[in-house]
């Protein structure tokens, strides 16, 4: 799967990490999550507005299990190997699961990318 | 109360309030009744008894207060989908059913004497009464997503779950190393599975499992189909949402229209026909169908991806659209994927275009056609209820499994 939708966001990927000192800020990540997001939803994630920290996956944006695995295929692709999102979610409880927010995916992808 | 012949058995079926989980036990006791045993059916009345064949014995398993609490868990249901779906159906039904159950199914254990407990994969009740009562019992897996783990990516809940369903064991005085051991979803003496190797792929569970294929045969359907409105030299498309999601696919109607719009296949809708005002040409819609009937007609099927839909058309050796919506059928849908039968699409997002594009490959691709006609073909091999029914006279008469 990576490689095959070339964007503009993974072009510009392997510079921020490959020099390791500009790790994404919180808003370039939230910016490209919502990117993601929009390209696994479709155009009608941001009809009720764009996302926030409190947006939830689960109760929110309803996303299905298909658009799960979609969206840790793009985060792979974009971020590379560190940011392993089905690992991640391994570690969760089903509360944490259902209780999953953008804020948090954020937090995870800028950790990650960090080291 | 006498004791039965020496080789006729006493068969109760523990079953939970889902029609889809009643309905392939009726063939099977049909099969066992024919060959000279005794059935019975427990669970939640007023959710089994209509589903069954006339005369048949139903003895309540809860007071008539559960029956209400599991209708109106039913409709809160109706509205959860994805990981908040799961949750509610764990801990809100299946493991409260399954403690409300358990003093009714050990009541009618004794009641109709019992000598072997076929135990639904969602009814826990049946199976800690098997356990503590040390009675042989079978594991009546409806649907098959159970059987390949799909929680493997999700350890720590896994984990949880299976605590949740030891403590129920416990809670009904069953040793704390007998609980422990075992799993109240697999039976150690017998895994009926209505599926095939073909379709589920490879198991997660270590169980002494048969597979038996779909138990479909002689559910009784009434026909007032309009079967001139089918045109026979135009490929057909029958399109389902099962018997619960009909009223919520509201959205997904819409779509299923605008995707079948000026194309040359025609459709079926099974859907309530105010959801659909403005229905193409080339669109019919009933609210109920002669399913088993109207498969052998079509050309290929699209499905919310419920195990006893899929397994019917897959029998008639149809390839699917798979829209799965909750529970088991994400699991469902992929298993159907992965044997090369179907295309999976989404419920809640998908778009006319994507959905006419998945239309056209199933009605176009010989490969998912040539795989479903090789599952199909694997059904009508397992045998169906037939096989089922002598896997559990197996079992009663110390042929099979035994403790491990």
């Amino acid at each position: 799967m990576p490689g095959q939708f070339p964007t503009p966001a993974m072009a510009e990927a392997p510079t921020a990490t490959a020099t390791g000192a500009a790790a994404p800020s919180r808003d370039d990540v939230r910016a490209e999550l919502e990117r993601i997001l929009t390209d696994v939803v479709g155009d009608d994630l941001l009809l009720d507005g764009p996302l926030t920290d409190e947006t939830s996956f689960d109760a929110d944006l309803q996303l299905e299990s298909i658009e799960f695995v979609a969206l840790a295929d793009q985060l792979l692709a974009t971020y590379g190997e560190q940011v392993d999102f089905v690992g991640w979610m391994a570690g969760m409880q089903l509360d944490e699961i259902i209780g999953l927010t953008v804020g948090q995916v954020v937090d995870f992808v800028v950790s990650a990318v960090e080291g | 109360m006498p004791s039965p012949p020496a080789d006729a058995l006493g068969f109760l079926f523990v079953v939970p309030p889902f029609t889809g989980h009643v309905n392939p036990t009726v063939p099977v006791a049909a099969r066992l009744v024919a060959d000279g045993h005794r059935v019975a059916w427990t669970g939640v009345p007023g959710t089994v008894e209509h589903l069954l064949l006339d005369g048949a014995t139903f003895l309540p398993a809860t007071p008539p207060e559960v029956t209400g609490y599991a209708g109106e868990m039913a409709a809160r249901r109706s509205d959860l989908r994805g990981a908040a779906a799961f949750k509610f159906l764990q801990e809100e039904v299946l493991l409260p059913l399954g403690d409300a159950m358990v003093d009714g199914v050990d009541a009618a254990v004794d009641a109709f004497g019992a000598d072997v407990l076929v135990v639904d994969q969602q009814a826990l009740a049946g199976a800690v009464v098997g356990r503590r009562r040390g009675l042989p019992w079978a594991t009546s897996a409806t649907t098959s997503a159970e059987l390949v783990d799909p929680l493997a990516g999700l350890p720590l809940v896994a984990e949880a779950m299976h605590r949740r369903r030891v403590e129920l064991q416990l809670a009904h005085g069953i040793p704390a190393h007998v609980a422990e051991a075992g799993d109240l979803r697999v039976s150690e003496h017998l895994l009926l599975a209505y599926t095939t190797a073909e379709l589920v792929g490879p198991l997660a569970v270590e169980a002494p499992v048969t597979f038996v294929g779909p138990a479909i045969a002689g559910r009784p359907e009434s026909d007032d189909f309009p079967w001139d409105r089918i045109d026979p030299s135009v490929p057909t498309v029958l399109v389902s949402l099962g018997t619960l999601n009909a009223e919520a696919g509201a959205r997904f109607w819409q779509v299923a229209a605008e995707a079948c719009r000026g194309q040359r296949w025609q459709a079926v809708f099974v859907a309530p026909p105010e959801l659909v005002p403005d229905a193409p040409a080339n669109v019919l819609v009933r609210r109920h169908v002669p399913q088993l009937a109207l498969l052998h007609r079509v050309d290929a099927v699209v499905s919310h991806a419920g195990h006893n839909t899929v397994c019917e058309s897959l029998a008639a050796g149809l390839p699917l659209v798979l829209a799965p919506i909750r529970d088991d059928q994400p699991v469902v849908a992929d298993q159907v994927v992965q044997a090369g039968a179907g295309v999976r699409v989404r419920f809640a997002r998908v778009r006319a275009e994507e959905l006419r594009t998945a239309i056209a490959t199933v009605l176009s691709d010989e490969e998912l056609q040539a795989a479903a006609g090789r599952i199909s073909k694997s059904f009508a091999a397992a045998g169906g209820p037939a096989a089922a029914a002598s896997s559990l006279v197996a079992l009663g008469s110390g042929g099979v499994g035994g403790t491990h």
